[in-house]
């Protein structure tokens, strides 16, 4: 059984992106709650969600989990009668959590390491749209070590230092012909860091209805001496040399969340999540390239997002002692302006469908499993930059599945 | 147990998302509109055939604009569209100019000797019979459509090589292009009513037709009649605008101020390069000044005793060079035939291609974005126009399909495709 699932991942499409870049996963158990959970004390998982919340988990615990993405875009030139599909490709955000602090005191100590931020898309080398965009492979890993403390018994406040590894590896043709007509070819590969913090508040009221209020710093993402090797006809060459070098750097936003949660009964309760994306620092994308010639100078292409936001509706019911359901709905309204959608990003407002359970067969060892669908909306565009004109449309579908170790 | 019951769950959920695709409805493809495309017939010169490179071969035939556009028709109802196209063997047709090398951005051309399709040392081509819907004919003027004498259609070997042996000599354009049966047409003619004379650098020469400068109101009563013929079973078609014949690489290439600079690397001393202009005077030239491309590979400039082009008594010959006079008078000529083609076929209630609006935004200075293509009016690296500085690469050739694909669907309501231009190339680079 094994063998066939891994097999089947293997052949299954995949991946990634949330409003622009953003990945909303990064707990099975908020997953299945469409993302809500920041004033929801659930799991090992608060050390993303809510910092705050860290400190009123009952049990020390790891967690470790997987979200194959399956991001399915299409687009259909504009007056052209033909859709074009992204590749199938697997790329799956993971996440680990660990949460230790000695029982019946007053602080924990978490780690958490997930990826908020990525996009995987391959639209082919030879599709409509190449000449601005062949493949996008990014992937941003957090490393966050927190530390939560209880001011109160109802209220606790925690904080994380972050750190990102950051890996792009971008790819387009060129216009320019080889002899037997095809096109030249660009790869720009490159890694990155960048530092930033997480904060979170959480209050549990008296009639133990929670809030939450949580802040995630903007990581600006610098990428030095990256690769930029350009397949070119020889007669170009010394228009675009080889063993050039570029530096980058990917500004990833800070993200705002105000959280509600709300007992219904004792085994039922619902989260609410309203976040702010601050995708405004995310003015432009810059390629500064080590040798430059006429050809090839430094790029600035304009992407002059807006702040985007998102709100999530979730429900975690116990049915039993051993088994969890969950549910959710959301909507997020995209940070990407008219005439700025790009295919590395064929972004557009979104509904957020979710379903989950989870299982816990002993005291001190748990499953969860998510499946969390998006239905980004159909969008035309023409991008200013690129004149690349044509209607977008994606489908996402993520299961997911985690294990985790309580004491 | 519970581990495989959620394996197969995670394992049914991927298999179901997969086959999940997202769809995008559009109405492309889906209807003729008023139009009936079930023949459609392209009548034009050189850029109708697919001309490109300085030559006619098969590679540029297959990627002409109307074969294209009848490609995109065949979703709404269009039919087989057939061309004179040279065959494998000789499928280099009359020859043609490739990028053999280009460094330090000096290109060199070197001509294609080998599949060529002449049939004889007269250098007349292969001839094509057979039902022929790409009527496009490389040389073919509005003025010689009408050509009284006849003699045209053996003087041109593009021509010669579509007629019987009984025809040539005996039947002009306008005998030719009647009586196809045709339900739709394009016509894209008139280029050469200005640019023979343009390209020989506003020299008419005598005795040489393709030379002159067709007269306004002769254009006008000609270019209705060829509509009349064309609509006299009220067909539906398409005509498009001539573009600006001064704005093509052709002329924009080999500046003065390139070449005066050419000539202080060599010469400090060098004071200007002299032309000699349409009315026989002698000027120091400035970039207002075009001169043709083949004087780049001509071998005059700075020959001689008295240095070809930098001296008054030794200036560039009035046959390279359009002044700026002559593109001024190049202009008003393509305006006026424009407007006359506009008129004449607002009146019959035509589809317009206004490629003259578009190569004025190709040969602006930031060029025109399409599908992440900027494509200029720069010689070789503009990727729009081929070798021969004058016509389309194929590239270029999918881009003015669209032009007359969006003109034909905004005028009938039809939907028929765009091209993917994507799929086309400019330029060749050599890999060596």
């Amino acid at each position: 059984m094994k063998k066939i699932l891994f097999s089947v991942l293997l052949s299954a499409p995949l991946w990634v992106l949330g409003q622009g870049f953003q990945v909303n996963l990064q707990g099975q158990k908020q997953i299945g709650m469409a993302g809500a959970g920041s004033a929801l004390a659930l799991d090992e998982a608060s050390v993303f969600y809510n910092p705050g919340a860290v400190t009123f988990l009952e049990k020390n615990s790891v967690s470790a989990g997987v979200n194959p993405l399956l991001f399915k875009s299409a687009f259909k030139q504009s007056g052209s009668n033909i859709t074009e599909n992204v590749k199938n490709k697997i790329a799956p955000p993971f996440e680990f959590y660990a949460v230790w602090g000695p029982k019946s005191n007053k602080w924990k100590l978490g780690l958490g390491v997930y990826s908020p931020f990525g996009g995987l898309v391959d639209w082919g080398d030879n599709w409509s749209g190449k000449y601005a965009l062949t493949s996008l492979n990014l992937k941003a890993i957090y490393f966050q070590p927190t530390l939560s403390i209880k001011i109160t018994d109802r209220i606790g406040i925690g904080a994380g230092f972050v750190y990102n590894h950051g890996d792009v590896n971008l790819q387009r043709a060129l216009p320019v012909n080889y002899p037997d007509g095809r096109s030249g070819h660009v790869t720009l590969d490159g890694t990155g860091k960048g530092y930033g913090w997480n904060a979170g508040l959480y209050i549990k009221t008296l009639s133990n209805i929670s809030f939450a209020l949580v802040h995630k710093s903007k990581v600006i993402t610098k990428l030095d001496g990256g690769t930029a090797d350009f397949t070119v006809p020889q007669s170009l060459a010394g228009s675009f040399p080889p063993g050039n070098t570029f530096s980058a750097e990917l500004p990833l936003p800070a993200t705002t969340s105000l959280g509600v949660g709300i007992p219904l009964s004792k085994s039922t309760v619902l989260a609410f999540d309203a976040s702010w994306v601050q995708w405004h620092i995310y003015k432009d994308l810059s390629f500064d390239y080590a040798t430059n010639t006429p050809a090839l100078v430094d790029t600035k292409s304009a992407r002059n997002y807006h702040d985007g936001s998102s709100f999530k509706l979730g429900i975690n019911h116990q049915a039993s002692e051993k088994l969890a359901l969950r549910a959710g709905v959301g909507y997020a309204f995209s940070p990407v302006q008219d005439g700025y959608v790009t295919p590395e990003a064929p972004d557009a407002d979104r509904y957020i469908l979710s379903a989950g359970l989870g299982y816990a067969p002993t005291r001190h060892f748990e499953v969860n499993a998510s499946f969390f669908f998006e239905d980004v909306k159909s969008r035309k565009q023409k991008n200013i930059e690129t004149g690349l004109d044509g209607t977008f449309k994606t489908l996402v579908y993520a299961p997911g599945i985690s294990l985790t170790y309580k004491w | 147990m519970k581990r495989y019951i959620l394996n197969s769950f995670v394992a049914a959920i991927i298999l179901f998302a997969a086959a999940c695709k997202p769809e995008i409805e559009t109405p492309a493809g889906t209807t003729a509109g008023q139009a009936n495309f079930s023949k459609y017939i392209a009548v034009g010169n050189s850029l109708t055939s697919g001309f490109a490179d300085g030559g006619l071969y098969l590679e540029g035939q297959k990627v002409a604009y109307p074969n294209l556009i009848a490609a995109k028709m065949a979703s709404v109802g269009g039919g087989a569209f057939t061309s004179p196209f040279f065959t494998d063997e000789h499928s280099n047709g009359s020859g043609y100019l490739t990028l053999s090398a280009l460094v330090n951005g000096t290109p060199t051309l070197t001509q294609v000797t080998d599949k060529l399709a002449y049939r004889d040392a007269a250098k007349h081509l292969d001839k094509y019979s057979g039902e022929i819907q790409n009527l496009g004919i490389p040389g073919m003027r509005v003025d010689l459509s009408f050509d009284p004498s006849l003699t045209f259609s053996a003087a041109n070997p593009y021509f010669e090589r579509l007629l019987t042996d009984a025809q040539v000599g005996k039947t002009n354009y306008f005998q030719f292009i009647q009586g196809r049966n045709h339900t739709f047409f394009s016509l894209w003619l008139g280029n050469n009513d200005v640019l023979g004379y343009a390209t020989n650098g506003a020299v008419t020469v005598t005795g040489d037709p393709t030379t002159v400068l067709t007269d306004k109101v002769t254009f006008s009563s000609l270019y209705a009649n060829l509509l009349n013929a064309l609509t006299a079973g009220g067909q539906k078609g398409i005509v498009a605008t001539i573009p600006d014949v001064t704005a093509i690489p052709y002329f924009n290439t080999v500046k003065p101020s390139l070449l005066l600079a050419a000539a202080r690397a060599a010469n400090p001393a060098a004071q200007a390069v002299f032309i000699q202009t349409g009315t026989g005077a002698v000027r120091a030239a400035t970039d207002e000044d075009l001169i043709r491309l083949p004087f780049q590979s001509a071998g005059l400039f700075g020959q001689g005793a008295i240095p070809y082009g930098l001296h008054p008594l030794n200036p560039i010959e009035n046959k390279w060079v359009l002044d700026k006079d002559e593109v001024i008078k190049v202009k008003d000529y393509v305006n006026s035939y424009n407007s006359s083609i506009k008129s004449l076929a607002t009146s019959k209630g035509l589809a317009i291609a206004d490629t003259y609006s578009y190569f004025n935004q190709v040969a602006s200075i930031d060029g025109i974005n399409v599908q992440g293509i900027t494509l200029k009016a720069a010689f070789i690296s503009g990727g729009a126009f081929s070798l021969d500085g004058i016509h389309l690469t194929p590239r270029g050739n999918a881009v003015i399909a669209n032009v007359f694909i969006d003109a034909i669907n905004a005028k009938y309501g039809s939907t028929v495709p765009s091209v993917d231009i994507t799929q086309y190339r400019g330029v060749k680079f050599p890999d060596k």
